[in-house]
C-alpha cells in the first residue's frame, strides 16, 4: 500500500483534489514529502505549511496517522509507504 | 417527558429521554458556536445549562450570534443570551456566569459535558485541560468559512485537543457567518447527545471534517 495523502478545506478546494497516494522505496521526511507535493502542485504545499525560515507555518496542521507532527519530529518525521499524512488548515473561529 | 418534546419522543428510547432531560450543559463562550448550542440544548429539553463569557456584545456579532440584537450592545453576552432563552418560558434552567474561562474556573459539580464555543486555539487549550481535570467530556469545534471540525475528548482519551491542533492558531481573525456556524453548533450538539446518550456511533478518537462547499463530512482517524 502506498503512502496516503490527504487534503481538507481549502487545500482541497484552491488545489481541485482530495489527495495523492505516492509509492515509495523507502522512508522520506515530512520536508521531503512538502518538497515532492510541489513538484505536482507548483509550490503550494511549501507556501502554505512552512515560514521563510524552514519552519513550520502558523495555522496548518500536518498529522501523522492521525497525531500532529509538532509532536513527533517536527518535519523531519519519517514517512513511508502505508502511512497517512492528513493536511488542512483548521477551522479556529467561533 | 415535558409535553412540548412529544415530537422527539420516537427518537429515543425511554431511558434516553429521562438522560436527556436530566443533562447539565456547560457552555464555554457565548459567541456564534455557543448561542447556536443554547438555542439547540434548549430545544431538545436538557435540565440545564451554564453560559460562560466574559465579553460585552459588540456590532460584529451580530451576523452569527443569535441571542443578541442591536439593543444588546454594550451587555454582557451571558447576561442578554440568558434573558433571550429565558424568554421563551421552557422549561431548561439557564445560569449565566460573566467569568472568562481560565484555569481557576470552578466547574458546577453536576455537569455532564463541556461543549467548546470558543473562538482560539490559546483559550480552547485551557478548557480541554480544565475539562481533564474534573474528569468530563469535552466536544470541541471550530469554524472558519464554509469548513469547520468537531472532535469529541472523553475523560479517558490519551488524545488531547492540544495533541492534534497544537500549532493551530494564526493572526487574521476567521471568517464566520451564520448558516455555516449553525451547522456546526447543530452537529456538534448531536455528537454530544449521541454520546451521552449512549448511541453506538459516537466520535471516538475520530475528528468530524464538515466542507459545506462540497457538501461533505468526513471523519478523519486520529489513532
Amino acid at each position: 500500500m502506498a503512502l496516503i495523502v490527504k487534503f481538507y478545506s481549502l487545500f482541497k478546494i484552491n488545489l481541485k483534489s482530495p489527495g495523492v497516494e505516492y509509492e515509495l522505496e523507502g522512508e522520506i521526511t515530512i520536508f521531503r514529502l512538502i518538497k515532492k507535493l510541489d513538484q505536482d502542485f507548483n509550490g503550494y504545499f511549501s507556501q502554505k505549511l512552512l515560514e521563510s525560515d524552514g519552519s513550520i507555518a502558523p495555522g496548518s496542521i500536518i498529522l501523522v496517522n492521525g497525531h500532529n507532527v509538532i509532536h513527533l519530529e517536527g518535519l523531519e518525521t519519517k514517512i513511508d509507504n502505508q502511512d497517512i499524512v492528513t493536511l488542512f488548515p483548521p477551522s479556529a473561529g467561533g | 417527558m415535558k409535553d412540548y418534546l412529544k415530537r422527539q419522543e420516537k427518537l429515543f428510547t425511554e431511558k434516553q429521554q429521562q438522560q436527556l432531560e436530566k443533562l447539565n450543559i456547560m457552555i464555554a463562550g457565548t459567541g456564534g458556536l455557543g448561542t447556536n448550542q443554547a438555542l439547540q440544548l434548549q430545544r431538545v429539553g436538557v435540565n440545564k445549562i451554564y453560559l460562560y463569557d466574559y465579553d460585552q456584545v459588540e456590532i460584529t456579532n451580530l451576523n452569527r450570534q443569535l441571542c443578541y440584537g442591536k439593543k444588546d450592545i454594550g451587555r454582557p453576552k451571558v447576561e442578554a443570551a440568558a434573558e433571550f432563552l429565558k424568554e421563551f418560558d421552557l422549561e431548561t434552567e439557564i445560569v449565566a456566569r460573566n467569568e472568562k474561562i481560565s484555569m481557576a474556573t470552578k466547574i458546577p459539580e453536576n455537569i455532564d459535558i463541556i461543549f467548546d464555543g470558543m473562538d482560539n486555539f490559546e483559550s480552547r487549550f485551557i478548557l480541554d485541560q480544565l475539562a481533564l481535570e474534573n474528569e468530563l467530556p469535552f466536544i470541541h469545534a471550530g469554524i472558519e468559512g464554509f469548513f469547520a471540525q468537531i472532535m469529541l475528548v472523553l475523560p479517558e482519551s490519551e488524545l488531547r485537543l492540544k495533541d492534534v491542533f497544537a500549532g493551530s492558531d494564526k493572526k487574521e481573525t476567521p471568517a464566520v457567518f451564520s448558516p455555516a456556524v449553525t451547522v456546526t453548533a447543530s452537529v456538534q450538539v448531536l455528537e454530544a447527545l449521541k454520546y451521552l446518550l449512549e448511541f453506538d456511533n459516537y466520535l471516538k478518537n475520530q475528528l468530524l471534517h464538515i466542507d459545506l462547499l462540497s457538501s461533505q463530512m468526513e471523519k478523519i482517524e486520529l489513532k
